[in-house]
């Protein structure tokens, strides 16, 4: 493994005609869409990440509309039962492995790298493995609507025994499984490559405690999934056992508990719910400071609290369970435990405030969304309390109080956070803004039509309705509050697609415009040090830190009687981007072929078993030819002189992106 | 600072939100308490919103706050930089602090609560059965199924796991019945909830919290009531297909009617004399036909209880269906509001019950059993004979309990 000590020398450029030991060669960048299949590139692959969760966001959201119009009238007849708990069970499975969880990975694909002044990830194809698998799954999930006789109807934590195939006959459960396992290879992958990024390839002076607070937030992230994924690949495997080869894990008339499945699921299931929130918790704390004029509040704080919410995450996955028959005092037990995750996360919010309180504070759409989700997020947080009380919990679990909790938490602490990064990193993607006029409509539209939507739930459930009912009679007092979120839930809707214009008008606007420049924001973390949008090589020269907010501190010099002086512009301290001739590792179309043998593997298991041959050749024939393709191609153009590597040296990505010349470190 | 302003207007529209929840009293609602426990949990519950919105308000005040005073339009020629704070020890672990004695406060009413609620020993309770008086602990074993309730009676065995054995078999009960539970009122009852099939969750929010019913075992719970009434619940675990309309409703009677109640279930029943004209006859001999093997009334088609053939392998127990004033799985009224036998209700069911509530129960492949009642294919005749003979499986509840099961 080579650690990164000095910053990478450019190289000449010089040719090397000598072909590699291998028999393949590797794909050379010709600006096609080859490129993007092809890609290694930590920012093509977020990119692609980006665009391929707010496809599924689409579709959650769709299936979330036709929740909420089957739910406006008692007694409506707009689904039946049978297609509206397939609807509720892909809604909450889609928003969180194929929309949430995906557009987080995103930002840390992106933003890793750049925060921390490396070129690229640790294992880039490895990268771009992550997300062709995660891709093949999300694709392989939704095609049950086709091929699996219709969505799984169980539920997203789907208890056995009702998973079983007595009473969940179609294939909708074994897509489910076999899905989520897929997903999980890839956010499994994804966690090692980002966690070995962040531990390995940090410029030179980016010592732990200098990486900005949404790198510590997505490395505490990687270090969640990667212990919860395996917990929940073990119950989904299991449970496809059970469903596919007669096994009895989970069958109580076999004699098995099914409690098993719950304790299994919730100690990934409540991890999860942290995996979904700090990535949120991290860009807020980038986006707040720059817009109040302030470093972030307690700095050392808020990376602790983080980590403690990560550990304690592990110790409270029972509190869903308050009324599954655990017995008194491990009720009890975990109720005290949920009560003091509240702690770390009040800090969060309290330093949060204190960043703002006497700054000057700059309204753009990225702050109104970061505050937004501190002031969302803190009503749910609230209610999140109110659950942990095991006794109250008896009364409100499984009803809409929950449902309301639940999205105050991961819509209002999740979504609006990540759309506050949306907005703030976009003009570093993409090379323009977002229009902001545009920007704060879609925000005070998403704002309100979320209370609309999720704010009754909150009464519904403390007057009784269950959740996950496809109906509701009239006379239980549901229908006021019911007919008011769905009518938020259009509004909500509808927000989404304005922002989708915003995309599209921004766009098409931008040449008229002026560029962002490197530093639209006066903002303070290294990727702000790069041109936009960022260059494929990221950094002309790897930068050597010196402090916590580096790149502000560049701009800025904090005098003895503490006030601010200029010693730079922005233009003037970043980099050009103009380097030529940097090292970069080639493209390759085996993560790709990999990522399809997969489902094929999935389709096998579900319908014939020679469709798994099928498949495990083409998985088994990509990872060959991965391992005996040549580290990088000798005839590219930019190639540099490293190649006394070429070929022998599986984990020689590393080297060669990070690392340079010292590869004999690695 | 209109942004300010309109949120302000949240603030106080979402305070509007949570006091119309609790100016409810529909009947499912979880903030009208009718029991000890229940209120217990209520009061709980007030104590700690009334902590949680104080800090709420806090936040969203401080927020609001800092937007109108601290806001500026643009950065754009401003080098002023406001007073670069990066820490303060002192200040942050006092915020720490803070939130962990809350959270202690918090963590010692609930504490005082959960053990409270969860001592499940009921005191004795005297009740004659079959002219003897006895001693009952007073247990009611509750079976969920999909998608109905059933509730079994055991005056004089000791009831628990060891005693029960497995759901799917349970040892036969001095009173079996479906979607109505009856409890004396006044009176903690211990329940033993269990489930035939996946798991359902048993909740009367007026009386108690939830309780998973679970294959398998027995979860202990309680029950009681202040007065006589009838109470609400509605199934909250997930049970497939019909999971909405698996309702469920408790009944608590005085001492005196209680005594009644279990005189008159205890009472076989007698099968009507065959006679060709008569529709309860009639109706009679359809039964035994057509339902019997699944469902039992006990003294006229068996004394044994049946093993449906459906994939929990029981079918609720008719026995003294006229008694109860709610059937297909507490959504539909055996009597109108006026007090009339439901006949439209009850025909619609027997004529197609997948109708009423969606089931696998028709078209099934080969060796599938099913879940919920099949459509038979009943003639307009013999439907209309079922429903006159099911009005003889009495005794007719009380008028004011008969006007209680209608949600208004």
């Amino acid at each position: 493994m080579a650690i990164i000590e000095e910053p990478l020398a450019l190289t000449s450029g010089e040719q090397h005609a000598e072909r590699p030991l291998g028999v393949l060669t590797r794909p050379q960048a010709d600006g096609s869409w080859k490129d993007w299949v092809s890609t290694v590139d930590h920012k093509k692959i977020g990119i692609m990440y980006g665009v391929a969760a707010m496809f599924f966001f689409l579709v959650g959201g769709l299936e979330a509309l036709l929740i909420r119009t089957q739910l406006a009238f008692p007694e409506n007849g707009f689904l039946s039962a049978d297609v509206y708990n397939q609807i509720f069970t892909m809604h909450g499975v889609t928003m969180i492995f194929l929309f949430v969880m995906p557009f987080a990975a995103a930002f840390a694909n992106y933003l890793i790298p750049l925060q921390i002044g490396a070129r690229d990830v640790a294992f880039p194809r490895l990268n771009a493995l992550s997300f062709w698998v995660w891709l093949s799954g999300a694709i392989f999930l939704n095609t049950t609507w086709i091929v699996g006789g219709g969505g799984a109807d169980c539920g997203w934590f789907c208890y056995s025994p009702n998973s079983g195939v007595t009473f969940s006959p179609t294939n909708g459960v074994d897509f489910y499984a076999i899905g989520l396992l897929i997903t999980g290879i890839a956010s499994l992958v994804s966690a090692v490559n980002l966690a070995v990024t962040c531990l390995n390839m940090r410029a030179p002076g980016m010592s732990l405690f200098r990486m900005p607070v949404l790198t510590w937030m997505l490395l505490v992230t990687q270090f969640l999934l990667a212990f919860a994924l395996p917990v929940i690949t073990v119950a989904l495997l299991l449970l496809l056992f059970d469903r596919q080869f007669d096994s009895q894990f989970f069958d109580p008339e076999a004699g098995a508990d099914p409690l098993l499945w719950q304790h299994l699921f919730w100690i990934f299931g409540h991890p999860e719910v942290y995996i979904i929130i700090l990535p949120s918790f991290g860009i807020i704390s980038e986006v707040i400071p720059v817009f109040s004029r302030k470093p972030i509040f307690g700095y050392s704080f808020m990376v602790f609290s983080g980590i403690a919410i990560g550990f304690m995450g592990w110790g409270v996955w029972a509190h869903h369970m308050f009324v599954s028959g655990i017995g008194p005092i491990s009720v009890f037990a975990f109720s005290m435990a949920t009560m003091f995750i509240a702690v770390p996360t009040g800090v969060k919010i309290l330093n949060w405030l204190a960043t703002m309180w006497g700054g000057k504070l700059n309204f753009t759409t990225a702050m109104l969304f970061a505050v937004g989700t501190v002031t969302m997020f803190t009503i749910g947080g609230l209610s999140g309390v109110t659950h942990s009380l095991a006794p109250a919990d008896t009364q409100q679990t499984d009803t809409y109080y929950i449902v309301a909790h639940f999205h105050y938490v991961i819509f209002g602490g999740g979504v609006l956070g990540l759309f506050a990064g949306v907005y703030f990193w976009w003009p570093k993607v993409f090379g323009h803004f977002l229009d902001e006029r545009r920007g704060k409509i879609h925000f005070w539209t998403m704002l309100i039509g979320f209370n609309l939507t999720f704010g009754p739930m909150h009464v519904l459930g403390l007057q009784g309705m269950s959740r996950r009912i496809d109906t509701y009679s009239s006379g239980f007092g549901f229908e006021f509050w019911n007919l008011v979120s769905t009518l938020g839930s259009y509004l909500l809707g509808l927000s989404v697609l304005y922002f989708l214009w915003n995309v599209y008008k921004s766009k098409k606007d931008a040449p008229n415009l002026p560029p962002p420049g490197p530093d639209p924001w006066d903002a303070r973390s290294l990727e702000w040090s790069v041109p936009s949008p960022t260059p494929e090589h990221n950094f002309d020269e790897i930068p050597v830190v010196e402090s916590q907010d580096d790149w502000w501190f560049r701009k800025y010099n904090i005098e003895d009687d503490g006030s601010v002086v200029r010693v730079a512009t922005a233009e003037d301290a970043a980099q050009k981007g103009d380097a030529k001739g940097v090292h970069l590792p080639s493209p390759s179309f085996w993560p790709l072929v990999l990522a399809i043998g997969l489902p094929l593997i999935g389709y096998g298991v579900i319908f014939n078993l020679w469709l798994c041959v099928v498949g495990g050749l083409l998985t088994g024939g990509a990872i060959y030819a991965w391992v005996l393709e040549p580290v990088d191609d000798p005839d590219a153009d930019d190639h540099g002189h490293d190649d006394h590597h070429d070929g022998h040296d599986p984990d020689g990505e590393l080297a060669a992106v990070g690392a340079g010349d010292n590869e004999g470190e690695g | 600072m209109s942004d300010s302003r309109t949120r302000l207007l949240g603030v106080v529209a979402l305070i509007g939100l949570i006091a119309a929840g609790c100016a409810g009293g529909a009947e499912l609602d979880t903030l009208e308490p009718q029991s000890d426990n229940a209120r217990e949990i209520d009061t709980l519950l007030d104590r700690v919103l009334a902590i949680a919105g104080v800090i709420g308000l806090l936040v969203l005040g401080a927020v609001v706050f800092m937007a109108v005073k601290q806001r500026v339009k643009t950065y754009d020629g401003d080098d002023e930089f406001p007073e670069q704070i990066s820490h303060n020890n002192t200040l942050e672990i006092g915020w720490t602090i803070v939130p962990a004695i809350i959270m202690v406060v918090v963590a010692v009413l609930t504490t005082v609560v959960h053990f409270s609620i969860n001592e499940t020993e009921a005191n004795a309770y005297e009740v004659e059965v079959a002219g003897d008086s006895t001693s009952w602990e007073p247990k009611i074993v509750v079976v969920g199924q999909q998608w109905w309730w059933e509730f079994r009676y055991y005056f004089t065995e000791d009831v628990d796991a060891d005693f029960l054995g497995d759901p799917r078999a349970l040892p036969p009960a001095d009173i079996v019945t479906a979607g109505q539970m009856i409890i004396p009122t006044g009176q903690e009852i211990e329940l033993l909830v269990t489930s035939r099939d996946v798991i359902h969750s048993f909740w009367i929010p007026a009386l108690n919290g939830k309780r998973d019913a679970r294959p398998g075992f027995f979860a202990p719970w309680e029950i009681s009531a202040d007065d006589p009434g009838v109470y609400f619940g509605q199934c909250t675990e997930f049970c497939g297909l019909s999971h909405s309309r698996m309702r469920m409703q408790t009944i608590a009677m005085d001492d005196a009617d209680f005594q009644v109640w279990i005189d008159e279930q205890m009472v076989p029943q007698t099968t009507p004399a065959e006679n060709a004209d008569d529709p309860v006859s009639r109706g009679a001999s359809a039964f035994i036909a057509n339902c019997s093997s699944c469902h039992l009334v006990e003294g006229v088609s068996g004394d044994e209880e049946v093993v449906a053939s459906v994939v929990s392998q029981a079918a609720p127990n008719l026995t003294h269906f006229a008694s109860r004033t709610t059937f297909a799985g507490g959504i539909l009224n055996t009597y109108t509001e006026d007090g009339e036998w439901n006949r439209d209700d009850l025909s619609l069911w027997l004529r197609e019950p997948e109708a009423v509530k969606d089931n696998y129960a028709n078209g099934l492949a080969d060796g599938e059993l099913p879940r919920g009642m099949p459509n038979l294919g009943l003639s307009e005749r013999t439907i209309s004979d079922l429903v006159a003979y099911l009005e003889t499986l009495g005794p007719r509840p009380s008028d004011e309990i008969i006007a209680a099961t209608e949600v208004e």
